[in-house]
């Protein structure tokens, strides 16, 4: 575990990755404790202020400090999208993985049908799935985990394959094994790390699936401090103070450079090849 | 003296009061050129063009300029003629006669006569058709074509405001014979008596119109072509304007038009208006249902704040009644202020010392909806009230909340007259009773108003009609916004109109800075 | 390739279509919405929604109304448009016909910048260039599409005043004009997929320069660059063909955005609009148009994959 850490951190992606994660999930831990204003406290007589003393990031079209909002909404922005990417890759985990281990026609029928499901745009798909389930944070966590599922379960099955050929699976099999042993106690766990490479790389796509749902008016709704909904609000006070647009948006790409920065250097860490 | 003649004198008065409230009530003095392609940006799509079935803005505008009415209406409120040159009532107001224009055709160059005037108003009535102008065009009992260029309205009830309520939206002349071979064929063609013709429509893009050579009036329409450019993005369409790509924005935001203020080449058209957005009470759901917990929540309102909140002080204060200083026949009853202490003591009285909780139900469009619940979630906080916001998308709120929930936001363009939005909300008949609040004594005062022509009387009855709605508070209105809109400074004699659904742009012309664009 | 490996992926793109059209009906049914409501609009009375409900079907058992519907599809009747009234197909087909234009741009714009930044950076591993090319990809993947077309509509159109700040022209009407308003929209969805793919041009290129195969050619003398272009890029390329394929779904979902910001009328727009209007034949419509998008992208991407693949493998 160290001399995996160790190899993380030697390449450039992998410690700058560490930092900007680690920085992040301080705030999704720490932030609401140390907001210098509630997020959603209205001053009506400090409307569009500039950073100042007072309020470091300025203040929104409600008067309401930018800086708190943010570290508010970097609990349930971040969590999110973690959790969305999470429950997205454990279903298409399972599936993939439980395909790969069926084998033929049941895995030629799941795949297809998996296959099938990925021609409709995962933008859409979640689209669909919020305007069926109303549209508010908790349902675009699950259309986002929902159209995540199919291209994870494709990972899975291509990476469940190669290990379904290993020796220790024969050997199970040889035992007499039942088959969710075999998928979940044999298979799973050496399926994992390449997983969690690609999980960690999507969580910045989830992130900012989350944002673009709640421009369309499908995500998060106000008065949430998700960063996303903040962006789409603050587009159209744009012309009047640019910062309310400016921090949110500095904030999500700073998560998603973060993520994609730990997937790769998790990857370079995990497969010394390149 | 017939009445429309007493009736444009007393209105005569209220115009003089209105035009202080609009800036933009000048007349340009300059003769108007003929000519030129006017590009107007609208910020929805023009889903229906179907004249008796329009719904928003945009669509208005488009059937405006390729239908006529029998009256139109001025930015002064006041009716005007259009198919009808003149009109005039018995005593009581309860028969009304229209004299139309002799020798107006139709697009398809058949003739326009009373007949089909006739056809369209009980078109226009008929529920099966499901116009929107049904419930908005006044208590007509009968109508029939006296002659080819008359026309004769029997009311139910005496109605003063019938020559403004035929100048509604959808209350639009259609052949006959459409009517009774294919209706719906307008929904993809236009065969109207309008100003233009239609020349292409896409509902998502643009709807091309060009000049009317047989318009019933020889000077106007001024402009040969009218393109609507839809722009689902607000921001898009200021840029557009600013870049000249575009000559005129039919509704601005505030904040856009604070960004379009001082642009060289630019006038930001603003008009007072009764436009506003409220928050609705279930008044037969508790605990709504108590007089005393609507009126604490109207208390915990600071109404200059939200003002600012949601118009950025491009409005006025609302006193919790539908009327301001932009309709005939107001007077303003003593403004209701932020009072955090009664609030809490009438949410004592009514058995809720500690505050409640309620769901707020906003739909998403437009976002001011959405500000309003926000901004009153916060406000509402000091006297205890936890208001939780649920927004929805337009449809589902529409299918399920609307004039059926407990508590939730609405938002309604200004009416041509008192009488006009009163039965549209608040009213026991009223077309879309949001409130059910179905209050006799108030149903009585509008009933009478309409049915006296007397000025001073009128005001009198709407006074008191606005103090029970005061007192009762079956709905926060919190504010009313101002009608705001910009275009290029080429664009000459477009004024923008308190109504927001009016546009007039027959009258509207081009000078010799505007871009020639190819048809 | 066999002509039972193309059949093969023929049926395979109509069990996705009906995968899809059952997926579609089903969301399109519940969705929180009376379709008979949206039609005729909040002032109908009860009569007239129940005869419409009759005359629309929609009293059918749902079976019925799904193979009603899927066999309107199939003689390409989708439907008529609760929202504006009309025909769905030929509106949505015009749109289409729009939408392919803006990703039909952007996908050469990408392969353009994409292919050069991906071969850069792999040719010149851990330099400079290696890392601005990273340091590029990074910020691309950065930012959702709607604030990046914010960012361009502000600083090239309001700012810089370089070109239309939105609106839409078909190129058969005016050429140069149409061309000019689509710059900003085809970056602004391109920016995502630049990223992507020219991660996977470098990382394929440095795979293949890895094998034995290019350590033969090297050893056969061959100059460097001979060794690359000859034969390094054009086995690199090849996954890259079902890389950008796969892509092309992401690419409709951006179009989505990219058509709302910039006043484009494609399909994206008109799926917007009818999932804003619950105008469900449209829906239904717009998903099958797009899947159908999607799979044939797809489908003649492998065909092309396994073509290519039998000519260049070891050549």
């Amino acid at each position: 575990m160290t001399d995996f850490l160790r190899r993380l951190f030697r390449t450039p992606q992998g410690l700058l990755g560490c930092l900007i994660v680690g920085l992040i999930l301080l705030a999704v831990v720490a932030g609401s404790w140390v907001t210098p204003y509630g997020p959603n406290d209205m001053q009506a007589l400090a409307r569009y202020k500039a950073p100042s003393a007072a309020h470091w990031l300025g203040t929104d079209q409600y008067g309401r400090d930018i800086l708190s909002r943010l570290l508010d909404g970097a609990r349930s922005t971040v969590v999110m999208a973690v959790l969305a990417t999470f429950i997205g890759t454990l279903g298409g985990a399972i599936l993939g993985t439980g395909s790969a281990y069926l084998g033929g026609r049941a895995d030629e029928f799941i795949m297809r049908t998996v296959d099938a499901v990925m021609a409709i745009p995962s933008l859409l798909l979640a689209l669909l799935v919020v305007s069926l389930l109303g549209s508010n944070s908790a349902n675009a966590l699950l259309a986002i985990a929902i159209a995540f599922v199919p291209s994870m379960a494709r990972i899975s099955r291509s990476v469940a394959l190669t290990v379904r050929k290993q020796d220790y699976v024969s050997a199970a099999v040889a035992r007499g094994e039942g088959a969710a042993y075999i998928v979940l106690r044999e298979m799973l766990p050496n399926v994992i790390a390449p997983i969690v490479v690609e999980m960690t790389i999507r969580v910045s796509f989830a992130v900012m699936l989350f944002a673009t749902l709640s421009f369309l008016g499908l995500g998060a709704q106000p008065p949430a401090s998700d960063w996303g909904l903040m962006v789409s609000e603050a587009r159209q006070f744009l012309h009047r103070s640019y910062w309310i647009l400016l921090w949110p948006s500095a904030a999500i790409a700073l998560t998603a450079i973060g993520f994609n920065l730990l997937g790769d250097g998790l990857r370079d860490a995990l497969n010394p090849r390149t | 003296m017939s009445i429309s003649r007493r009736a444009f004198l007393r209105s005569s008065a209220a115009v003089a009061a209105l035009s202080l409230a609009l800036p933009e009530f000048a007349f340009a003095q300059t003769k108007a050129e003929a000519g030129g392609t006017l590009r107007v940006a609208v910020d929805q799509a023009i889903s229906v063009i179907h004249p008796l079935l329009t719904r928003v803005n945009p669509e208005y505008l488009a059937v405006e300029l390729l239908y006529s009415g029998l009256t139109r209406l001025g930015v002064n409120m006041q009716p005007e003629p259009d198919l009808a040159t003149s009109w005039e009532s018995n005593d009581d107001l309860t028969e009304w006669t229209f004299t139309l224009r002799e020798g107006v055709k139709f697009h398809d160059g058949s003739p326009c006569t009373a007949a089909d005037a006739v056809a369209s108003f009980e078109a226009i009535l008929n529920p099966e058709m499901a116009s929107p102008a049904r419930n908005n065009v006044g208590p007509i009992d009968k109508i029939e074509a006296v002659d080819d260029t008359t026309v004769r309205f029997t009311l139910s009830t005496p109605y003063a405001d019938l020559p403004v309520a035929l100048s509604y939206n959808n209350a639009r002349i259609i052949p006959a014979a459409v009517i009774s071979s294919d209706f719906q064929s307008l929904r993809s063609k236009a065969v109207g008596t309008g100003p233009f013709k239609l020349v292409s429509y896409e509902p998502d893009r643009l709807l091309v119109v060009e000049r009317n050579p047989d318009f019933y009036d020889p000077e106007r329409p001024y402009l040969d072509r009218i393109e609507l450019h839809v722009f689902p993005d607000l921001g898009a369409q200021i840029s557009s304007l600013i870049s000249g790509d575009i000559d005129m924005v039919s509704t601005v935001a505030p904040n856009d038009f604070m960004r379009l203020e001082g642009q060289d080449g630019i006038d930001t058209l603003r008009a007072a208006s009764g436009q506003f957005c409220n928050v609705n009470f279930g008044t037969d759901i508790a605990p709504f249902n108590d007089v005393r917990v609507r009126k604490a929540l109207a208390l915990t309102i600071d109404r200059d704040a939200m003002v600012d909140f949601m118009t950025e002080g491009f409005g006025t204060k609302g006193n919790d009644t539908p009327l301001n200083e932009s309709y005939p026949f107001f007077k303003a009853l003593p403004q209701r202020e932020k009072n955090i202490e009664e609030a809490k003591k009438l949410l004592a009285e009514a058995g809720f010392p500690d505050g409640f909780t309620a769901e707020l139900v906003a739909s998403d469009r437009p976002a001011i909806r959405t500000q309003l619940a926000v901004a009153l979630k916060e406000m509402a906080k000091e006297a205890g009230i936890t208001i939780n916001v649920n927004t929805m998308p337009h449809a589902t709120y529409l299918d399920q909340v609307w004039t059926k929930g407990a508590f939730y936001v609405g938002f309604y363009n200004m009416q041509p007259t008192p009488d006009g939005i009163l039965k549209l909300l608040f009213t026991s008949d009223a077309a879309w009773n949001e409130t059910r609040w179905n209050n006799k004594t108030f149903d009585d005062l509008v009933a009478k108003a309409r049915a006296v022509a007397d000025p001073a009387e009128r005001t009198e009855l709407y006074t008191q009609a606005q103090q029970l709605m005061h007192d009762e508070v079956p709905s926060l209105i919190p504010a009313f916004f101002d009608v705001l809109g910009a275009k290029r400074s080429w664009v000459q004699d477009y004024q923008i109109h308190p109504r927001a659904s009016v546009f007039r742009l027959d009258y509207a012309w081009l000078n010799t800075e505007a871009p020639t664009r190819k048809g | 390739m066999s002509a039972s490996y193309i059949l093969k992926r023929i049926a395979l793109i109509f069990y996705t279509l009906v995968v899809v059209s059952l997926l579609v009906f089903a969301i399109t049914q519940i969705l929180p919405a009376d379709a008979a409501v949206m039609m005729l609009g909040e002032n109908a009375t009860a009569d007239a929604l129940e005869a419409l409900r009759q005359q629309m079907g929609l009293n059918d058992p749902i079976w019925l109304q799904y193979l009603h519907w899927a066999g309107g599809v199939l003689q390409g009747d989708f439907g008529t448009s609760l929202r504006t009234g009309q025909p769905v197909g030929p509106a949505l087909f015009s749109a289409l016909g729009t939408s392919l234009t803006l990703a039909a741009f952007a996908l050469v714009f990408m392969l353009l910048l994409a292919i050069p930044m991906g071969i850069i950076a792999a040719v010149r591993r851990g330099k400079f260039a290696d890392l601005s090319v990273s340091f590029i990809s990074y910020i691309g993947v950065s930012l959702p599409e709607f604030v990046t077309a914010t960012l361009a509509v502000v600083l090239v159109a309001d700012w810089w005043k370089l070109l239309p700040p939105a609106g839409y022209v078909p190129l058969t009407q005016d050429f140069w004009g149409g061309l000019e308003r689509l710059i900003l929209p085809v970056i602004v969805v391109s920016v995502m997929m630049i990223a992507h793919v020219s991660r996977m041009v470098r990382s394929e290129l440095v795979d293949v320069m890895h094998t034995d195969y290019i350590r033969a050619a090297r050893l056969k003398g061959l100059t460097p660059r001979r060794v690359l272009f000859r034969h390094g890029l054009r086995n690199a390329l090849l996954p890259t063909i079902t890389i950008v394929a796969l892509d092309v779904g992401y690419l409709l979902g951006g179009v989505i955005v990219v058509e709302e910001i910039f006043s484009i009328p494609g399909i994206g727009r008109s799926l917007m609009s009818a999932i804003q209007a619950r105008d469900l034949p449209v829906i239904q419509a717009g998903v099958m148009i797009m899947a159908t998008t999607y799979a044939v992208v797809n489908f003649i991407a492998d065909v092309t994959y396994a073509w290519l693949d039998k000519r260049i493998q070891y050549d």
